[in-house]
């Protein structure tokens, strides 16, 4: 086993990875930007060092300075998380030709399944179904064709992609090419690669995928899937586990979990991975992409599955034999995540960094926090806004979604908005809680949502309350200055900016 | 004390006439009485007929954000002794400041001073968190002025551009 590892990534993945090598008696070894210096995974590391400024193109994405620092420290193997460098083929190589490990797949898996259109041909070629697409990248003249032989709506996509930057859904011919340039230029500004692949837009899908461990001598088991319909703007909002489409058809789970086993293996895969599947209303499935690497939403099959991935990572990565089969992996209970995000779900979703100047945590049963904030940290603006996960755990649906709701009420973050409150409206909402979920749910929730007007105390309370604040703030001060900007206002931002 | 209160956009009136711990107030023509604990900054807990509420306060540019036992309410308080303008943008002589609607960065400046923009175009670029956002112009109207350069770092509600 492993001595000491190296984490390339920064938030809440490095810390839930530090976490696992501490308990492995691991020592670790964190990077980090100036923007981090103070961030949590520097903190709860063994070992850190500083790897450049800010911006993750000259820090968390410079391959030569993360294999110095790994060489410097006397790292063996190197987890990448998730982002970052965590899918970059070269990396995984990189890694290899310095004598170090590279904790997930081989660099000709990464290259064989990060790209979608290759990750495609593979699973065509193991007989997974896939959604009509084209073989390729194409030009605004291949998209019309496309469009107009398999008919509107149609999906643009990144070849390079992820993470729903260069993706736009079409309805009509008109929109394509404004959308084509603008999902282009984005993918350029994203991964450096402009190219973009079209596919038939299946309608109200769910997004349902299937965990996978493999380890270096063939062997690969599935750990059930995961439900991840509620999203935004394509980005994952919550994740469950069971998915409630599986729960009440519980043979799709093995069909889907040996067609992602199948087109895995068709590209020699090992480590953990995700494969994705759409699935449509009349619960066909079809194949979407491969994630090499650990997911954000891995918890909740850790908390449905009793397993440790990070943990079997490095151990597979150490080169152990996966220490159980197919028949032995067991599944219980349901357990749900929501992604915090430092956005102001009040103005668009908006991201809004700045300082954290109070915390309160959720507590008791059931409740798993993966979180990289501590009160007194300024949350940067440079990278990603996820703050925490927030996982919970019961033995059934119904009192997972009470329990969250229950959680969320309880988590308090002060100086920056989040998420937090518009999670307790999802949770809440009939459609959830029946389980009729498709990746359109958040559009049509906002469209359609009127949040219920408050308990006539509540305001009494919240207009004393606004009240002895104002008293408590104002006193002796002119309330507002000569600029229109009262200056507790002014002072709040410089110490935002700090 | 007496204040005018908007909360989540309907006016209301708050009297305070005895401070924390120990309150007692007036709220939509009800004499009330509470008690009032501020167990850590921003946050009151107050019982209310023998129920607790746990409420915390936030502030916005424009006004403050307390939340409630998870039910959140935008308020702006307009003290009569102190009284000043209302905050926003609405401006005489035709003007429209554009402000920032997120912290962030200037990455890309799209208009220039004396340039005749059009509804709907964009007039600079902020970035925060790898979003791009584009910050345009509400009406028609020539920029008066940019009031932030490339790459300087703006806060929620900075005065961005002036246009007329």
């Amino acid at each position: 086993m492993f001595r000491k590892v190296l984490i390339a990534n920064r938030g809440e993945i490095a810390v839930r990875v530090i976490r696992t090598l501490r308990e492995m008696g691991i020592t670790s070894v964190a990077v980090y930007s100036d923007a981090d210096r103070a961030s949590l995974h520097v903190r709860l590391a063994d070992e850190a060092e500083h790897v450049g400024p800010s911006p993750s193109a000259e820090s968390y994405l410079r391959i030569d300075r993360i294999l110095d620092a790994a060489r410097k420290h006397g790292a063996e193997a190197i987890h990448p998380g998730y982002g970052f460098l965590s899918e970059n083929a070269e990396f995984a190589a990189a890694c290899e030709d310095a004598g170090l490990v590279f904790i997930g797949p081989s660099a000709a898996s990464i290259r064989a399944l990060g790209s979608k259109t290759e990750a495609r041909r593979h699973a065509i070629g193991a007989g997974t179904p896939v959604v009509p697409g084209t073989d390729g990248a194409v030009t605004l003249e291949g998209a019309r064709a496309f469009g107009r032989e398999h008919g509107y709506p149609i999906m643009l996509k990144a070849v390079a992609g992820g993470g729903g930057k260069g993706m736009r859904a079409i309805m009509r011919e008109e929109e394509l090419e404004s959308a084509l340039r603008e999902a282009a230029s984005e993918a350029e500004r994203a991964f450096g690669d402009a190219a973009i692949y079209v596919e038939k837009l299946i309608e109200q899908p769910r997004h349902i995928e299937i965990q996978l461990l493999g380890d270096r001598h063939g062997n690969m088991v599935h750990l059930g899937e995961r439900e991840c319909s509620i999203q935004r703007r394509h980005q994952k909002l919550v994740e469950e586990s069971p998915s409630p489409l599986v729960a009440a058809h519980p043979e799709m789970r093995h069909a889907m979990g040996e067609a992602a086993i199948r087109a895995a293996q068709a590209a020699r895969y090992y480590n953990a991975g995700t494969v994705e599947f759409l699935v449509d209303r009349d619960r066909r499935f079809y194949f979407l992409e491969v994630n090499t690497r650990l997911q954000v939403e891995h918890p909740v099959t850790e908390l449905v599955t009793g397993l440790d991935l990070v943990r079997l990572q490095v151990e597979i990565a150490a080169g152990a034999r996966l220490p159980f089969s197919q028949e032995e992996v067991t599944w219980r209970g349901s357990a749900i995540e929501c992604r915090i995000y430092s956005e102001d779900p009040y103005n668009d979703f908006l991201p809004f960094p700045g300082k954290i100047t109070r915390l309160r945590r959720p507590m008791g049963p059931g409740i798993r926090l993966d979180a990289c904030v501590y009160p007194g940290w300024t949350v940067p603006m440079e990278y990603d806004p996820l703050l925490a996960k927030l996982v919970v755990w019961s033995g059934r649906r119904d009192e997972s979604i009470a329990r969250m709701i229950r959680a969320l009420g309880e988590y308090d973050v002060g100086g920056i908005r989040t998420n937090i409150s518009f999670f307790r409206q999802i949770l809440d909402a009939p459609e959830f809680r029946a389980g009729h979920l498709h990746t359109g749910f958040i559009d049509e929730f906002l469209a359609h949502h009127r949040p219920p007007s408050p308990p006539a105390d509540l305001a009494a309370i919240a207009a004393l309350t606004a009240a002895l604040d104002h008293m408590a703030r104002g006193a002796g001060q002119p309330q507002v200055a000569a600029n229109g900007t009262s200056p507790w206002l002014s002072a709040g931002r410089q110490e935002v900016m700090r | 004390m007496r204040l005018n209160l908007m909360i989540n956009g309907s006016s209301a009136e708050v009297e305070i006439l005895a401070p924390a711990p120990a309150c007692r107030f007036t709220f939509a023509g009800r004499e009330r009485s509470a008690d009032v604990e501020i167990p850590e900054p921003g946050i009151y807990s107050v019982l209310l007929d023998g129920r607790s509420y746990d409420a915390s306060v936030e502030r916005s540019e424009r006004a403050l954000i307390v939340t409630v036992n998870g039910c959140r309410f935008e308020i702006e308080v307009r003290d009569p002794r102190r009284w000043s303008r209302p905050s926003g943008r609405a401006e005489g002589g035709g003007r429209e400041t554009l402000s920032a609607p997120m912290p962030g960065k200037v990455v890309r400046i799209l208009a220039v001073p004396g340039a005749v923009v059009s509804p709907g175009q964009g007039i600079m670029v902020v970035e925060a968190m790898k979003m791009q956002n584009e910050i345009k112009a509400s009406r028609a109207g020539r920029v008066l002025a940019i009031h932030a350069q490339e790459g300087a770092t703006v806060t929620a509600g900075e005065a961005l551009a002036t246009i007329e």
